[in-house]
């Protein structure tokens, strides 16, 4: 008795120590500390301990980086309501793509005066198209740091037994490979979260339709978005997506796909590493990716347009220490910074870096990303009112795919509804 | 009579299973699968019998240090704001459980009708002043919300608790010259002990799990374990469900060991205070 | 020393952050105001446009029928289990702890715990339920199936709370008057309507009004279950404001939901809270 007491006041002391070691940590190196506000994959993926890859400019720097990470949504809400503040402790955050409108951007730092001043290596490498998505009235207000480029995944193991040998090539095969899969009872077709306007936007896209185009023709191919829906509310009413895909979200596709419980989803090429992760999934190695596929109609004439989200830095005007902050975005948005994140899972914003012996050598799918990204864009352009738009949209996708409304009725209703919310 | 009472056993005990059935299932259910290994937690059908690992909590301590500084920042916010609650709620249920006047009778009804204002309400005007001040992410803050939102129940439950103290025993002290203060510490404070043993459950079970004024109001220093347990569900590099169900289940321990440890109080407690409502 | 002084942090933790905020709060609400945006005072237009917007009426509609239904289904289930508790039960003190048990649950643990429970495909109590014959709950496609899954989980998160203040009321209760009541000829059922229930009144009151003050603001329950879905059919008002303030980031509107939240949830308490008022005249 009296010993289990000693252990358990041993035990106490000791979790007490850690404790403390692990909240005094953060205040034992440093002269400065640079905030950054971020998602936690953003902080990750510049590796930590031994292999943080910003050990030598912290060194150079005398700066500590203390990351405050929030998950996507919440953060860019967060970032926001900092820089509306009279002055933020934040120096960089991270912004998504479809965010900035032009009230937004006036929130951040406009960064050419930066990039006269002392430019990033090899600027011109970055993807134009990212470049050209954080330029804002005329304005560069971010440094774009992580793509992420939607892609087809397969279970390989369940292809075989429908008895198929390859991925599909048209949607057409896709949709037939689903629906076999499905009625061998093999697994369920396919895996698709409905909260996301990506979906049924990459269906409107290979059948060469959109929702909004950038520069803001709302169903450029209203036939298209009506064929998309119809496929995917085939889908469903033949069993090839779950019943459950009202509810379904963007975790329960890794989960499903992990578990071999369908045999198609739609990802980021990112998620390959954590698909055929063995600790987590039934399917390790066996889970691939391809560009998703266009209609047959399509096919060879014109290249599907995958949906890419991309993520930048940026400075908040009502920063303190800029000067930090740009000297830390400069070292982030480097080559070999690039190439070190990549190799940690990352998917870079350089060109250059797809093609890199260290990342292919690692990353068999970088080819394949590179090329799907060449012709990608995001899933719509950023406006004030985005946000509402995409919710009207996604209420009429999923009355159409759960059969409550006809595909038709349900693109006059976008339409109907979309339109009065643009700039 | 005696199939009547046997057939009423029956009815109790099928009543009771159902009642352990609906309580427990799902919490058993979090801690078993965060001891089954990772390919196991969603297999089907669900694997009942596995090999229990210790892997995830493992993962947990080693990548998850932010969890446990959140369990750190949860505990001095949890105590730090059942102590205000239970003061204040204290001295303002003395006051209107002693004294009727007009206004006071207004104020209680005034009371509940501000706790109708939804929280959330409140969080977008009360952000730039929070900054503006400094709290943000600070313990401080969070303890100051988390008391306010429980001040108007913890009165009303106060109020009741002390009615129940007979008069007498501070008029007594008063003519013995104690003053109102003293006389809520020494008579008062003691004999409802119960009472307030009962609020602090509530006020310790809501700070402990609350969510979105952590959410809004700390980033780095102050950040509870709810919110590192919803990063850890956030979406763009994947959910450990693992990791979670470890997480979740080491932060549910102490808060479900407090509720039994007081179980006792809240409900004698609450006897006390429920006689008159 | 008056009174004042005790009662001044009760009433000053109110005036600064729930009332000065709401006076904030109200005016914004007629003002058009977005991030990086000054606000510009428009009227009563953001009312109008909340309250002519059919998503707002049926996320009203949603909740005041999930509230409805929830909070008196969970005050019947509750005065049950007091009542069994108190006829005598074995292991009464472990059952208890268990039956306490899910209050402790934080709410996003207990969300995600039932979505795998009730999974339509692979949740354990789905595939229990097939295998008993009886049917399955098709939350993620049924609008009503929804309802039901919310009212449940709503329930299940808060059933001890109002447990624990009926049973408590329940064992206040002198057993002297019973006994009165039995000697007078009074069957099991009269006993219950003559004795019972009057004396639990007042706890019966309190936990009612507490009930219907949360029950109408839930959010998590919905945004991490159905996130409002299928098709935005079991939003709930709570979920349409939290999709104004963060996500359109339009806090004009966001404000003025909030107060027409307010108003209604009073409207809907109001009986309650006048039954409260005259106890508390009465006590006197």
């Amino acid at each position: 008795m009296k010993t289990l007491q000693t252990n358990r006041r041993g035990f106490l002391a000791g979790a007490t120590a850690t404790l403390a070691l692990i909240a005094a940590a953060p205040s034992l190196a440093a002269g400065k500390t640079l905030n950054i506000l971020s998602h936690r994959v953003h902080q990750t993926s510049l590796g930590e301990g031994e292999a943080d890859l910003m050990a030598a400019w912290k060194q150079a720097n005398d700066a500590d980086l203390a990351f405050t990470t929030f998950d996507s949504n919440p953060l860019m809400d967060r970032l926001f309501r900092e820089a509306s503040l009279p002055e933020t402790e934040f120096g960089v955050g991270y912004l998504v793509d479809n965010r900035p409108t032009s009230e937004i951007a006036k929130l951040f730092e406009p960064l050419d005066y930066w990039m006269e001043k002392d430019a990033i290596a090899d600027f011109d490498d970055i993807a134009p198209g990212l470049i050209k998505g954080m330029t804002i009235d005329g304005k560069l207000i971010g440094i774009p740091v992580r793509t992420a480029t939607q892609a087809l995944f397969c279970n390989l193991d369940l292809l075989e037994q429908a008895g198929f040998s390859a991925p599909p090539a048209t949607l057409e095969e896709l949709v037939a490979q689903a629906q076999k899969i499905t009625d061998d009872k093999i697994a369920t077709g396919m895996i698709l979260a409905s909260d996301l306007a990506v979906f049924p936007v990459m269906f409107a896209r290979a059948f060469g339709g959109d929702f909004l185009t950038p520069d803001f023709k709302l169903l450029p191919d209203a036939a298209a978005m009506e064929q998309a829906l119809t496929v995917l509310a085939g889908m469903f009413a033949n069993g090839a997506l779950p019943r459950s895909y009202a509810t379904t979200k963007n975790d329960d596709q890794v989960t499903w796909m992990q578990q071999g419980r369908a045999a198609f989803t739609v990802l980021p090429f990112a998620r390959a590493a954590q698909l055929n992760d063995p600790e987590q999934s039934k399917f390790s190695g066996r889970i691939t990716a391809v560009g998703f596929p266009v209609a047959e109609a399509l096919a060879g004439k014109t290249p599907m347009a995958t949906v890419v989200e991309a993520w930048a830095m940026v400075i908040p005007t009502n920063a303190k220490d800029k000067e930090l902050a740009w000297s830390y975005i400069k070292q982030v948005a480097s080559p070999e910074t690039t190439l070190g994140m990549a190799l940690n899972g990352n998917g870079p914003a350089r060109v250059s870096t797809f093609s890199d012996p260290k990342l292919v050598e690692k990353n068999p799918l970088a080819a394949i990303e590179a090329e799907a990204l060449a012709n990608g864009r995001g899933a719509f352009p950023p406006f004030p009112e985005a946000a509402r738009a995409q919710a009207l949209f996604l209420e009429e996708v999923q009355l159409a795919v759960l059969g409550r409304k006809s595909p038709a009725e349900a693109v006059e209703a976008i339409a109907a509804r979309v339109a009065p919310l643009l700039p | 009579m005696r199939a009547e009472t046997l057939l009423i056993r029956l009815g109790k005990a099928v009543a009771v299973a159902a009642i352990l059935f609906w309580s427990l299932f799902p919490i058993v259910f979090i801690v078993t699968s965060s001891l089954k290994p990772g390919q196991d937690i969603f297999a089907v059908p669900p694997q009942w019998t596995f090999q229990p690992t210790l892997q995830h909590y493992v993962t947990l301590w080693t990548q998850w240090g932010v969890f446990f500084r959140g369990l750190w920042n949860s505990a001095v916010v949890t105590v730090g704001a059942t102590l205000l609650a239970v003061i204040a709620s204290t001295c303002a249920g003395y006051v209107f459980s002693r004294h009727a006047a007009r206004w006071l009778e207004l104020s209680i009804v005034g009371l509940i009708a501000v706790r109708l204002i939804p929280p959330i309400v409140v969080t977008l005007p009360l952000f730039p002043i929070v900054n503006r001040l400094g709290l943000s992410d600070t313990h401080l803050v969070l303890i100051i919300l988390y008391a306010t939102f429980f001040v108007s129940m913890g009165t009303v439950l106060m109020r009741t608790f002390i009615d129940q103290i007979p008069r007498d025993l501070d008029e007594a002290a008063a003519i013995d010259g104690a003053s109102r203060l003293t006389i809520l510490r020494r008579v008062i404070v003691p004999l409802a002990a119960p009472g307030i043993l009962a609020v602090a459950v509530f006020v310790v079970v809501f700070a402990w799990n609350e969510f979105l004024f952590a959410f809004i109001f700390t980033g780095t220093n102050a950040k509870t374990a709810p919110l590192v347990i919803s990063e850890m569900i956030g979406s763009i590099d994947g959910v450990d469900w693992g990791v979670l169900f470890a997480a979740s289940t080491v932060q549910l321990a102490p808060v479900l060991a407090f509720v039994i440890l007081m179980n006792r109080y809240l409900v004698a407690g609450l006897t006390a205070g429920a006689t008159k409502g | 020393m008056g009174v004042v002084p005790l009662l001044a942090p009760v009433q000053l933790l109110l005036l600064v952050v729930v009332i000065l905020p709401s006076i904030y709060v109200v005016w914004l609400s007629f003002h058009v105001s977005s991030f990086g945006q000054a606000p510009e005072f428009t009227g009563w237009s953001n009312y109008l446009r909340v309250l002519s917007d059919p998503a707002f009426r049926s996320a009203m509609w949603n909740t005041v029928v999930i509230v409805v239904v929830a909070v008196h289904l969970e005050m019947l289930v509750a005065l049950g289990m007091a009542l069994l508790f108190n006829s005598g039960i074995p292991f009464r003190r472990i059952l208890l702890v268990a039956v306490l048990a899910p209050y402790a649950v934080s709410e996003v643990v207990a969300v995600a715990m039932w979505r795998f429970l009730f999974d339509l495909d692979i949740g354990p109590i789905t595939l229990m339920m097939q295998t008993l014959g009886l049917p399955v709950l098709e939350w993620s496609y049924d609008p009503v199936h929804a309802t039901v899954m919310i009212v449940l989980l709503t329930i299940w998160m808060h059933l001890p709370f109002t447990f624990v203040i009926l049973y408590a009321a329940r064992l206040a209760m002198p057993s002297d008057l019973y006994e009165a009541a039995r000697i007078d000829g009074a069957s099991r059922m009269q006993c219950f309507w003559r004795v019972t229930l009057p004396l639990m009144g007042p706890a019966i009151l309190v936990a009612l009004l507490f009930r219907y003050i949360f029950a109408f603001r839930m959010f998590s329950e919905v945004w991490l279950l159905t996130g409002g879905g299928p098709a935005r059919s079991t939003e709930v008002v709570a979920v349409y404001l939290y999709q104004e303030a963060f996500s359109y980031n339009a806090f004009g509107t966001a404000s003025a939901t909030a107060l027409l939240m307010v108003a209604a949830s009073l409207v809907l308490a109001s009986g309650y809270i006048w039954l409260l008022r005259r106890q508390v005249k009465n006590a006197r």
